[in-house]
């Protein structure tokens, strides 16, 4: 240590720059760390508030005790009753009938599942009173709540917060009866069950079945497939695990700039010494001892920058973490350490610098004396071929031809700089392209739509008749709702024949006619190797249902067109529907109970959604930049301060501060090119790998838009940047005398 | 094709082309500062060949550094070939020294990356002479030829040896036909039968009118000067005093160390040869 102390004081802001970008580099590291950060908050989470395995959506249960049914089936350990209904809020006498809101009733204060708690404030102890989620209201507000059959209940807000089931998502958290009241059922309409031991995915599919089982003897239809959560996650877990693998990627990214950065950073620190080495050699050292040496040197600064960088890249997967966590699910988690990234990370550090110090210090340590003693620079220029070479062509200016000479002597930092450019121009563009890309896919997405409002009413069945529709010639009755087909979850759309609302060119075959045709996304069916004429099973909330595709439509999701009046009676609602869709931004048709209506345009610009999405990954792509840029600053520092003496010559000769900058830009300017050429290159096949991924980890069909748009800024921010280093170090090393320059030559 | 020095000699009237004044060179602040020239008065005449001589330490390099315009002083004023270059801001001063001194230094300091040739054309270049490229390359070569290297044109610097080096250095210094050379200890790692020819270069560039200020440790050399500057603890020998402080113990002073005329040469610098 004391040895990096004295290196400090040698070239004091060259190792600080070095350690500095080195440290960032170990930091960003840590972006590998988000998936299990945010994981593991999540279990935690999860674990806390006991968060239901299975969890049913029912119709009404009645008088039925639900947990005494439950409890003899093998593997239930607990299982507790729900009310999931919605309202509209309002305040005082004029209730607006704002888009409708969650109430949740549960058995406050004797719960075991979901467990809801109050962060502010107290839990709701009578009827009138209520807990809302963070950002509904404020303590002491009264909200009046219109439920079913417009019935107005008074609530006072007695306390903020609520349970980790429902993070994000505005929620009333309600006594059981107070929610049921407003639903309008006798019992409840949700069923959560804690197992006993048994929690991998076939295991819980069972006890769902055995449980859905004991409802049908007790006539309870379940209105949505059952909710299997196993192996302990949360029930969020696997819809941020895409967003935070993604960002591990990233990681990779920062790894490479690691390793670019410390096999140069540890190389130049010792061949800078050949000389220092070589008069120790002449004095009596032995190499064996000179080398390990060298090696205490590099194995110093890397861990002096482990020691800046693990609490660094700590920060930093914990804040992203935060991030993604908040933005998506809207809860803070508290700070947590993956042990295995920071182990890993320093190891790294220090076997990587180890292992390129063993190398370069055998190389150092092997340079004949005699010319060791004599050169300045470890590698004086003229011994290669390959310089030999560049020398005996005399094109260029003068000046340009010492650049052109220079990148060719200092081959491996050169590479370095091209790889950090590479780096930094593909993270750029891979973060820019996903911006555009998921603008394109949320434009694309709705492309073959034509409605321009859709209508629900609250509530999780069919709750619409169908010959309401009637009435507008505008506005169709349809039903929206979740299924299954071949272990992925689809959207099933059950549409009128004659449809309007949607497109009904197909890629392949033809629209749905008889009841049991179905049209399947065409990108989807490709996936799942499903051609026209092929019979499929749907697992709808109501038991499996057979369809004989008929066609392939563009739309890009995963969604199965069927029938309309098929899939209400397979859900056993004939007649009935859950939307109605319009080709005006408000239908017509009068529709009791309360409506929820979502435009068109709110659905494609999904702005919050692409925020959140933008803000991680501007986050991620600034942390690799800022890397990348420290990176490249600190190699362009050690090229300016290596040849200070060559730059000082220049100067005792006439040279001015502008030629010397122009040598150290001419010399970075073919780097920064090739980089900026192959970073788009890299982009492009990055975001290409990503959007693959992503679409074959999803079976939908993604159309990467590569960001061309961006590739003047991005080439600006590299150009700039680096020109702008070029011209800090270069004024560094022209703000001292000259005479005092050339003396410390020696 | 002969390479001739363009610069005629000078006549005989005395015209000063270095006058310093109360030349000071300061590092630090404070109790910790220290001086490297302190309060120097020195006037050297055109097509002079000058030698600082004086122990390890006391301020030779210093001093010349100033007048070659590579450092500036801390106080005092310094007119070099007709301009005020303690007062010039870095960038003036290079473009002042490119076309105004030649540098030779004892680590040669040629660029690594260019060839002898091109070392040469580069501060063709950099003088600020309007010269076409053929032309630098024309003159590059004759300077090249007039320090004996013709054939090693295309060579390295660690393809040269430490005295070839110093010769391309010199022809470095001279290409530009400045009006002052400031040589530090040129010969000073290089063999005696090496160091002599260096000598004889820059001693053949003030026959052309070229004003040389060397530095050397060499008794032999300092002795063919038209004059030798003593210092002593950053100061030049005090005519009125007579003497030179030190002067006994002093290693470098040569056959022409009389206290009288050394003393004299300091108030009336003239050409001896
Ligand atoms: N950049 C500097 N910072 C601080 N002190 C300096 C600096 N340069 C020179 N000195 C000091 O100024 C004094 C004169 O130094 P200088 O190099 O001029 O001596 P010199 O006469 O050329 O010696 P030598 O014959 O050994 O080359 C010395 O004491 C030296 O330590
Ligand atoms: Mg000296």
């Amino acid at each position: 240590m004391s040895q990096v102390f004295g290196e400090i004081r040698r070239a004091p802001a060259r190792i600080i720059v070095s350690v500095f970008a080195l440290a960032l580099a170990i930091g960003a590291i840590g972006v590998f760390a988000i998936p299990t950060v945010a994981a593991s908050s999540l279990r935690d989470a999860a674990h806390r508030d006991q968060l239901a395995q299975v969890v049913m959506s029912t119709t009404d249960t009645g008088d039925v005790d639900i947990p005494a049914l439950l409890t003899p089936i093998e593997n239930v350990e607990l299982a507790e009753i729900q009310v999931l209904t919605h309202v509209a809020v309002g305040n005082g006498d004029t209730p607006e009938l704002s888009p409708p809101i969650q109430v949740v009733g549960v058995e406050i204060g004797q719960q075991q599942i979901d467990i809801v708690h109050a962060d502010k404030g107290r839990l709701p102890e009578r009827a009138d009173e209520v807990l809302v989620s963070d950002g509904v209201a404020d303590i002491g507000a009264t909200i009046a709540a219109v439920g079913h059959g417009d019935t107005t209940t008074e609530l006072t807000v007695v306390g903020v917060g609520g349970t980790s089931a429902w993070s994000g998502e505005d929620v009333l958290f309600t006594t059981l009866d107070t929610a049921a009241g407003m639903a309008g059922l006798e019992g409840a309409n949700r069923v959560v069950v804690v197992v006993t031991h048994e929690t991998n995915q076939a295991d819980l599919s069972a006890t769902a079945e055995a449980t859905a089982d004991l409802f049908s003897d007790e006539g309870i239809a379940l209105t949505l497939l059952p909710e299997i959560v196993p192996n302990g996650e949360h029930p969020i877990e696997t819809d941020i695990e895409e967003v935070s693998t993604l960002i591990g990627l990233l990681g990779i990214v920062a790894g490479i700039v690691a390793i670019v950065l410390l096999g140069s950073t540890t190389n130049t620190l010792i061949t800078e010494r050949t000389r220092e080495a070589a008069v120790m050699r002449m004095l009596g050292a032995r190499r064996r001892k000179l080398r390990r040496r060298l090696r205490r040197l590099a194995v110093g600064i890397a861990v002096a920058a482990a020691v800046i960088g693990v609490p660094l890249g700590i920060l930093i997967s914990n804040v992203i973490a935060r991030m993604v966590l908040q933005e998506f699910v809207g809860i803070t988690p508290g700070l947590a350490v993956s042990l295995p990234v920071v182990v890993g990370s320093v190891a790294f550090a220090v076997v990587g610098a180890r292992l390129v110090a063993s190398r370069a210090a055998r190389r150092v340590t092997n340079v004949p004396l005699a010319s060791a003693l004599r050169d300045r620079d470890g590698s004086p220029f003229g011994r290669r071929f390959g310089e030999r070479l560049a020398a005996g062509i005399p094109i260029g200016s003068l000046l340009n031809r010492t650049s052109i000479r220079n990148v060719v002597h200092r081959r491996s930092r050169s590479l370095a700089i091209v790889g950090q450019v590479t780096i930094a121009v593909a993270s750029l563009m891979i973060v820019t392209s996903f911006a555009t890309t998921i603008n394109d896919f949320n434009v694309s997405e709705l492309e073959a739509w034509n409605w321009q409002s859709k209508t629900t009413v609250a509530g999780e069945g069919l709750d619409i008749d169908a010959e309401l529709a009637d009435t507008d010639p505008r506005s169709e009755a349809g039903i929206d709702v979740i299924g299954e087909l071949g272990e992925w979850e689809i959207e099933v759309y059950g549409l009128p024949a004659d449809t309007l609302m949607i497109n009904r060119t197909l890629d392949q075959g033809v629209w749905i006619e008889q009841p049991n045709d179905a049209v399947v996304s065409r990108g989807f069916a490709e996936r799942l190797d499903i051609s026209v004429g092929d019979d499929i099973e749907v697992l709808l909330a109501s038991g499996p249902a057979i369809y004989q595709v008929t066609g392939l439509h563009p739309d890009p999701l995963r969604s199965v067109f069927v029938g309309v009046e098929t899939l209400s009676t397979e859900l056993g609602a004939s007649g009935r529907r859950n939307v109605i869709y319009s080709l005006d931004n408000e239908t017509s048709v009068e529709l009791a109970g309360l409506t929820a209506v979502v435009h068109y345009d709110a659905v494609s610009e999904d702005e919050t959604a692409r925020r959140a999405i933008m803000l991680i990954f501007g986050a991620i792509g600034f942390v690799v930049v800022a890397v990348t840029g420290l990176a490249i600053a600190s190699g362009l520092a050690v090229n300016v301060y290596e040849r200070r003496h060559e730059f000082a010559a220049l100067e005792a000769i006439g040279g001015r501060r502008r030629d010397i900058y122009r040598v150290v830009s001419a010399e970075l300017a073919p780097l920064a090119m090739l980089g900026i050429g192959l970073g788009l290159a890299f982009g492009y096949i990055g975001s290409w790998a990503i959007v693959d991924s992503f679409e074959a980890g999803d079976a939908v069909e993604i159309n990467l838009a590569f960001a061309t748009g961006a590739i003047p800024a991005v080439v600006a921010v590299v150009v700039l940047g680096s020109l702008a280093i070029a011209g800090l170090m270069v004024r560094r090393v022209t703000s001292q005398p000259v005479a005092e320059m050339l003396r410390t030559a020696a | 094709m002969e390479f001739t020095w363009p610069i005629s000699p000078s006549g005989s009237a005395y015209r000063p082309l270095v006058q310093a004044t109360d030349l000071t060179r300061r590092w630090g602040k404070g109790t910790a500062s220290h001086l490297g020239v302190d309060n120097v008065e020195l006037s050297i005449g055109q097509g002079e060949l000058a030698a600082i001589v004086g122990p390890s330490g006391s301020g030779k390099s210093t001093l010349g550094s100033l007048i070659a315009g590579l450092d500036q002083p801390t106080a005092g004023s310094l007119v070099v070939a007709g301009t005020r270059i303690d007062q010039l801001s870095n960038d003036r001063l290079a473009r002042w020294r490119g076309s105004n001194v030649g540098i030779v230094l004892q680590n040669f300091h040629l660029l690594p990356t260019l060839t002898a040739a091109e070392n040469i054309e580069l501060a063709l270049k950099l003088s600020e002479s309007r010269v076409s490229r053929r032309e630098r390359r024309n003159r590059s070569g004759e300077a090249l030829a007039s320090v004996g290297l013709s054939d090693k044109a295309k060579r390295l610097p660690t393809q040269l040896s430490g005295g070839e080096q110093q010769r391309v250095a010199v022809a470095r210094a001279m290409v530009t036909m400045p009006r002052l050379i400031v040589a530090d200890e040129p010969t000073g790692s290089l063999d005696q039968e090496s160091g002599h020819i260096v000598f004889d270069l820059l001693a053949g560039a003030v026959a052309n009118g070229t004003t040389v200020l060397l530095i050397t440790h060499d008794h032999e050399l300092a002795g063919q000067a038209d004059r030798v500057i003593r210092m002593l603890d950053g100061r030049i020998g005090d005519p009125s005093a007579g003497d030179i402080p030190g002067q006994q113990s002093s290693d470098v002073l040569g056959h022409r160390d009389e206290p009288n005329q050394s003393a004299d040469e300091l108030v009336s610098p003239g050409r001896h040869r």
